[in-house]
């Protein structure tokens, strides 16, 4: 206990609570590196000055797995290597990114691992009436696994990596975690999942640790393959949800079906997008009705892998594939609700 | 316009027509001339040791030498290794080394032991060099051995064989999205068609998934070194390890998504060797536990 209040007051003198401006974009953080961790910290040693990646050099930091944080407005690295008396690692990677939302995204692409506390303040709002994320996503923020901590604070996403696990490591990351979430907020998740409120349907129930939240089709294709090109028209402008939904069957195993949510600048970008998909897609299946732009159009299509509906509602347009029969479509289509 | 365009989808894969439509998309109508060239049969050597990782996960140098000389001798059918590697190399080649840098890279303890094990088979050590990178200068290099650590990767699919060679094309970058069908012409390029003489993959601590940044949850002690000429068979193994390993691990189906079309593009279209198993003899040597193929 005593060292563990000497870390953190160590830690208080260190951290600064970074200034943070909102605009109604929500892109306007200070991406100032005000987060400053400290020499040492229990057996672990700063091993040479943290480096910073930005992105004019992220490709050489991490290869082809830059793209990824790229597509999630991805501002800069720091990153900072501790290590002990034999030579045993801890990576500590604090990706800075545009917004909060951003940050979400990329730890929902995986919601696997054991929860951890890493403290932050409360969840900004007690509002009752914000369903956003509410039964279909974790409550987690931190998630810990064989060595690996990942977390979502503010518009920080943090991965912290011991290369060999021991369960002095797994304290080092964990401290090290608390430290950088001290004093920062703990925004509620993006709006876009109160489109999918609670459904209470007895047949289909989603899976809340396979929600994930993207904007790029790069993301898309590795949770669920559409095609190598950008069908959907995905891209920053964008922000898309994928909800696993899964349906109990006796003796079978149980039947899991995506459905895809995506919100467009405008209506016209989302029909442009169905009439890209479609014609991509569909191309044998094409029906040749006329869609105008602000109508609501719902289509059932066979196809090999089963049923696919989709749905353009405004800006809105959802998609479900796999689906047993078109009343399995039109049903997982009806969870998403848009204002 | 989308309508009048061949674009790949899933809807391709599960009807079995990636290989056609990746050869009208990326040849036009000289794919259909190419079509139904034969390929000779490839062997795909899987050399394993229980030992081969410390429990640390130091790598225990005498295990993988042991290895190598069971894989050298496997493929080529020498006796020995010198006789082996002579048979693939020869003294007066200029031999590029081509390992994973980044990313769960290429074991040095491999590439030492790679190294090594040429000069004392008579190569010259100055004719021995690192050849992976943007800058590297082939124009001199005879010989690539290619040694790429095996990954999972999250834009197309496995990053191991057939995108060891990414960089030579010098704008990596174009190869992350549906160009990545193309990773295959790299291997044509005119300073890398030909040269490859052995592809060795570091099989000892492969990852699985969210490659190539590595995730602990998604890496293991497969222990093993893969071995092959044929870099599509020796990818297409790979593939076959990885997926098997992602079923294992969620209990249920869990496919490689994005498909890895470079594999398929590579046979059908450029054809650099064989993807079906049923061209590809796999043979394992030692440890058999945990296989996955």
């Amino acid at each position: 206990m005593k060292g563990m209040m000497g870390i953190m007051a160590m830690a208080a003198a260190l951290i600064a609570v970074p200034a943070v401006l909102f605009s109604a974009g929500g892109s306007d953080i200070m991406h100032t590196d005000t987060i400053s961790l400290p020499e040492r910290i229990d057996q672990w040693r700063l091993a040479e000055p943290p480096r910073r990646i930005d992105k004019t050099n992220i490709f050489d930091y991490m290869n082809g797995a830059g793209e990824l944080y790229l597509s999630y407005n991805f501002h800069h690295l720091t990153a900072y290597t501790y290590t002990d008396k034999s030579d045993n690692e801890i990576l500590v990677e604090l990706y800075h990114m545009d917004a909060s939302r951003d940050a979400f995204g990329l730890l929902s692409l995986d919601w696997g691992g054991e929860p951890v506390d890493i403290g932050g303040f409360p969840t900004e709002t007690s509002d009752t009436s914000d369903t956003s994320g509410k039964g279909i996503v974790p409550s987690s923020r931190a998630l810990y696994g064989m060595g690996l901590l990942r977390a979502w604070s503010d518009n920080l996403y943090l991965r912290i990596m011991a290369y060999k696990e021991t369960p002095e490591s797994k304290n080092g990351i964990l401290a090290l975690g608390r430290m950088i979430a001290e004093g920062r907020k703990n925004p509620s998740p993006p709006e876009l999942l109160g489109v999918v409120p609670p459904s209470g349907d007895p047949q289909w129930q989603v899976r809340a640790d396979r929600t994930a939240y993207f904007y790029s089709h790069l993301v898309l294709n590795t949770i669920f393959y559409l095609s190598h090109e950008n069908i959907l028209n995905l891209n920053h402008s964008t922000e898309a949800l994928m909800i696993t939904v899964e349906k109990a069957q006796q003796g079978a195993p149980k039947q899991s079906v995506p459905l895809l949510v995506i919100k467009y600048p405008d209506p016209a970008r989302a029909l442009a997008a169905l009439t890209e998909f479609t014609g991509a897609y569909l191309p044998d299946r094409h029906t040749k009705s006329h869609l105008e732009t602000g109508s609501d159009h719902q289509a059932y299509v066979p196809v090999e892998d089963g049923w696919l509906g989709y749905r353009l509602h405004g800006r809105y347009l959802a998609l479900v594939f796999k689906c047993p029969d078109p009343e399995s479509a039109r049903r997982i289509l009806g969870f998403a609700v848009f204002q | 316009m989308t309508q009048s365009r061949c674009v790949l989808t899933r809807r391709d894969f599960i009807r079995g027509t990636v290989g056609t439509t990746l050869g009208i998309s990326l040849l036009g109508p000289k794919w259909v001339e190419a079509m139904g060239k034969e390929t000779p049969r490839s062997r795909v050597l899987i050399a394993r040791d229980r030992h081969a990782l410390n429990p640390d996960l130091g790598v225990n140098t005498e295990a993988l030498s042991t290895m190598l000389e069971g894989l050298l001798t496997g493929i080529t059918g020498e006796k020995n290794t010198t006789d082996a590697w002579l048979r693939l190399v020869s003294p007066q080649d200029v031999i590029g080394l081509v390992p994973t840098p980044l990313m769960n890279p290429t074991h040095d303890e491999l590439i030492a032991l790679v190294t090594d094990s040429l000069v004392r088979a008579g190569i010259p050590r100055k004719n021995i060099r690192s050849a992976q990178g943007r800058s590297v200068d082939l124009e001199p290099i005879s010989a690539l051995i290619s040694l790429p650590g095996l990954k999972a990767h999250w834009l197309t699919g496995i990053g191991t064989v057939l995108k060891n060679y990414i960089l030579y094309s010098g704008a990596p970058r174009n190869y992350h999205f549906q160009d990545s069908a193309k990773l295959g012409e790299i291997w044509n390029l005119p300073q890398v068609k030909g040269k490859t003489r052995l592809i060795l993959v570091d099989a000892l601590h492969p990852v699985c998934d969210k490659g190539p940044q590595v995730d602990p949850r998604y890496r293991w002690a497969y222990n093993g070194l893969i071995a092959g000429t044929d870099p599509v068979a020796v990818d297409s193994v790979c593939l076959k390890i990885l997926q098997t390993k992602r079923d294992l691990l969620r209990g249920e189906p869990w496919p490689l998504s994005p498909p890895p079309i470079c594999i398929e593009a590579a046979d059908k279209v450029y054809n650099l060797g064989n993807s079906d198993f049923k061209n590809i003899d796999v043979q394992a040597i030692g440890w058999t536990e945990g296989l996955l193929i």
